[in-house]
């Protein structure tokens, strides 16, 4: 499913980001790789903030929807 | 690597710092540096190089402070100019700075260099924060395994300094070999093919191969776009259908599986050199609770509002006696000089010219100084603590309306302060219709300059509404900014998105040297604008006030007065059809605030002679709808070239400066004659 339909307080782990270069591109940079934990700490109607390891992070809804997450097996 | 070292003297080491955005760079560099550094431009982009220098026993530093980036992706001009730099820049040694307590993205750029072949020392910056998460790094380990040497450091508190330095010294000439990270059988036999396809072409040596090799892979751009330059397109078209051809047949794209061997190897790295305490809880931290407030549904926006009054109103309350002081200067100054010339018998002329026009021009700029200074200061602040994206963050869904993003909205707060610093702070924006779309409505955001014309006025027009009066021209420049952002976005870029994500860095305490030198930047650039471009108008403006030869100084016979002649009928519709309040707009071109220097000298009038000729010269209304003229008109000149530089477009520039005028005089227009209507013309 992705990431933008999590609810605050749920985590998942990322299967994988679909989209162009760019949209990979840059949420890689910001550690959005597949594997790893990312709990929703708010979605409300803008943009959603996330943690993903120590870091947080705004995304706008759009960016939300290509990031694809699996509410099972984390691997770390 | 860093092939391009060029000679320099034994002593000499030339180093730059890189690393992610909020990993401690900036408090590094100023840490390094002290006040020894000054602020350039890259070449052809108006990017800020930071350069500064340091000593370390007999060796002299210099340092360059690149612009923060995440990866090597360049996904903006930011991003461009650091990678361009690493790749191809001129130095000794990179430091690397890393946060520690955030290793696993921040290694991501670190292999990136090390694969590339960049010699570097890795800093462990933020050391105490990573120790008080109960992080341990093995350095060795970590140095072991990367391949580089590894210093651990708090920037913020001058720990470890001392030991960069000493390492940066005894690494100056080495040159280590790039780290080669196991990309899987199929990658490597691929990275093996091309890069013996790289050599029979004869592919530069000056940048490392198998890095070239694993970008094409990845289908890099601008490693294609290198490709094709040094072999020619139809070699480059060879590898690059190789490369296609063994995609197809492979399972996933080649650019995810790069990316996920990488980050395999910095899990490795970590899981060997990292001890930390089991994550799983994922304890809710401080920034993360102040955060339920700051960027809560409801409340977000009024404390936004709340910070930015606070803003104004600190900006304002302890600037406006400031710049009382320095006004009394000035005009003391100006009295004194002039009768000392006028005791020394110098010709009145002269005497006119240095009195009116030097002193009481470039002290009518001068003046600002504090207000500048105050509000730069905050800005710092904002940005320090972490605030500034949180208010991106919050003004994201009023922003989204507009069809820009939250991130658009710190170029509009830094606009007023001043529109040229505004305008350059569109370059973190990555989508081009986000930036054009900012710069096209930045000017809409009334900078410091224009202040000074507002408080003249509203001083002399609406003594006992003076405040509202200023307040109402700042909303109405807000409001403008709006609606223009929503038609530019209607009209210009339909159907183009843009991306939106940030980071939130954690909340800190702001260091009072990092926002201060922050300031100094914005403040000294101001002062040199003032010493030059302004100085030069008020020269312009005093020459042609006396021209032709033996007219009176500034009258309607003076080349100022008849061109301002010329032009008044075309804003006799607005209320102020005078030579006067013409000329004093061509002039505001030039600097805003040269607005009140110019009628200052056609209404032959000191500072407290100004206010008396307003009254006389203009009814309240008139006074409203020209004002509302010089807030929304054609921008100064520096702010023109600004955006001249950063849309690299003559067609940007003149849309902007043509478009405001437009706007200015039907707003003005709608003003003056809805006044009229309503009786307000009395």
């Amino acid at each position: 499913m992705p990431l933008a339909m999590l609810r605050v307080g749920e985590t998942a782990c990322i299967k994988e980001i679909v989209g162009g270069r760019t949209v990979k591109g840059k949420l890689t940079d910001l550690g959005f790789v597949s594997g790893k934990k990312i709990k929703i700490h708010r979605s409300s109607g803008g943009p959603l903030i996330v943690a993903i390891g120590d870091n947080r992070v705004a995304l706008g809804r759009g960016m939300a929807h290509k990031v694809i997450v699996d509410k099972e097996g984390c691997e770390n | 690597m860093a092939l391009n070292k060029s000679k320099r003297k034994n002593n000499e080491v030339k180093i730059a710092l890189a690393g992610n955005p909020n990993s401690g760079k900036t408090t590094m560099f100023n840490e390094l540096t002290g006040s020894r550094q000054h602020v350039g431009n890259w070449p052809g982009v108006t990017v800020e190089k930071k350069m500064g220098r340091a000593s370390y026993q007999n060796y002299s530093l210099e340092v360059i402070d690149l612009p923060g980036t995440y990866s090597l992706g360049a996904y903006s001009d930011d991003e461009v100019v650091a990678r361009d730099f690493l790749t191809t820049g001129d130095y000794d040694v990179v430091l690397n700075i890393i946060n520690s307590s955030n290793l696993d993205r921040n290694l991501y750029f670190t292999v990136q260099l090390l694969e590339m072949g960049v010699d570097l020392i890795a800093v462990l910056n933020m050391a105490d924060e990573a120790e008080k998460k109960g992080i341990k790094i093995n350095k060795n380990k970590l140095a072991k395994m990367l391949g580089t040497s590894v210093v651990e450091t708090v920037a913020s508190r001058g720990r470890g300094i001392d030991k960069l330095l000493k390492e940066t010294v005894q690494n100056r000439d080495l040159s280590e070999a790039a780290l080669k990270i196991d990309y899987g059988r199929e990658i490597e036999d691929l990275i093996s093919e091309v890069l013996s396809m790289l050599r029979e072409f004869n592919f530069t040596d000056q940048i490392n191969q198998r890095w070239a090799a694993v970008k094409l892979i990845e289908h890099d751009p601008e490693a294609v776009k290198l490709l094709e330059r040094e072999v020619g397109a139809s070699k480059a078209k060879k590898i690059k259908s190789l490369i296609a051809g063994r995609e197809l047949k492979a399972e996933d794209d080649f650019d995810n599986i790069i990316i996920d061997k990488k980050y395999e190897f910095i899990n490795q790295v970590i899981a060997e050199s990292v001890s930390r305490p089991a994550f799983d809880q994922e304890p809710e931290n401080i920034s993360d609770k102040i955060d339920k407030v700051i960027t809560n549904k409801y409340l977000g926006i009024p404390i936004f509002m709340v910070v930015m009054w606070s803003i104004f109103k600190f900006t304002f309350t302890l600037g406006d006696p400031l710049i009382g002081y320095i006004e009394t200067f000035f005009e003391a100054a100006g009295g004194w000089i002039g009768s000392l010339l006028a005791g020394a018998g110098v010709s009145p002329l002269i005497s006119s010219f240095i009195t009116d026009g030097i002193i009481g021009g470039v002290g009518s700029v001068l003046v600002f100084i504090p207000n500048i200074f105050l509000l730069f200061l905050a800005i710092g602040i904002l940005e320090d603590s972490g605030y500034m994206s949180r208010a991106a963050y919050v003004m994201d869904k009023v922003m989204s309306k507009l069809g820009l993003h939250g991130k658009s909205f710190i170029p509009m707060i830094v606009g007023f302060g001043c529109n040229v610093p505004g305008v350059m702070a569109t370059r973190t924006l990555d989508s081009k219709r986000d930036r054009i779309i900012s710069i096209l409505i930045n000017p809409l955001m009334s900078c410091s300059a224009r202040l000074p014309v507002y408080v003249v006025f509203a001083g002399a027009l609406f003594p006992n509404h003076a405040g509202t009066v200023v307040f109402s021209l700042y909303a109405l420049g807000i409001v403008m900014a709006v609606i223009m952002a929503g038609v530019f976005n209607k009209i210009l870029f339909k159907g183009e998105r843009s991306h939106f994500v940030m980071e939130l860095p954690p909340y800190r305490i702001p260091t009072l040297k990092g926002v201060f030198i922050h300031m100094w930047e914005k403040v000294g650039a101001f002062i040199k604008k003032a010493g030059t471009i302004i100085f030069s108008v008020v020269v312009l403006i005093w020459v042609l006030a006396n021209l032709p030869l033996g007219v009176e100084y500034a009258s309607a016979e003076s080349l100022i007065g008849q061109f301002g002649q010329l032009i008044a009928p075309l804003f006799k519709p607005l209320g102020f059809g005078s030579w006067q309040a013409a000329s004093s707009l061509v002039f505001g071109i030039l600097a805003k605030e040269v607005v009140v220097g110019t009628l200052g000298v056609v209404y032959a009038a000191g500072e407290g002679g100004l206010r008396a000729a307003l009254t006389t010269n203009f009814s309240p209304l008139a006074a409203y709808s020209f004002l509302t003229m010089v807030l929304l008109y054609t921008p100064c000149i520096a702010t023109l070239g600004a955006i001249k530089s950063e849309t690299q477009s003559w067609k940007w520039t003149l849309v902007t400066a043509s478009y405001l005028f437009v706007l200015a005089w039907i707003v003005a227009f709608v003003v003056y004659q809805g006044g009229m209507l309503i009786g307000l013309g009395a």
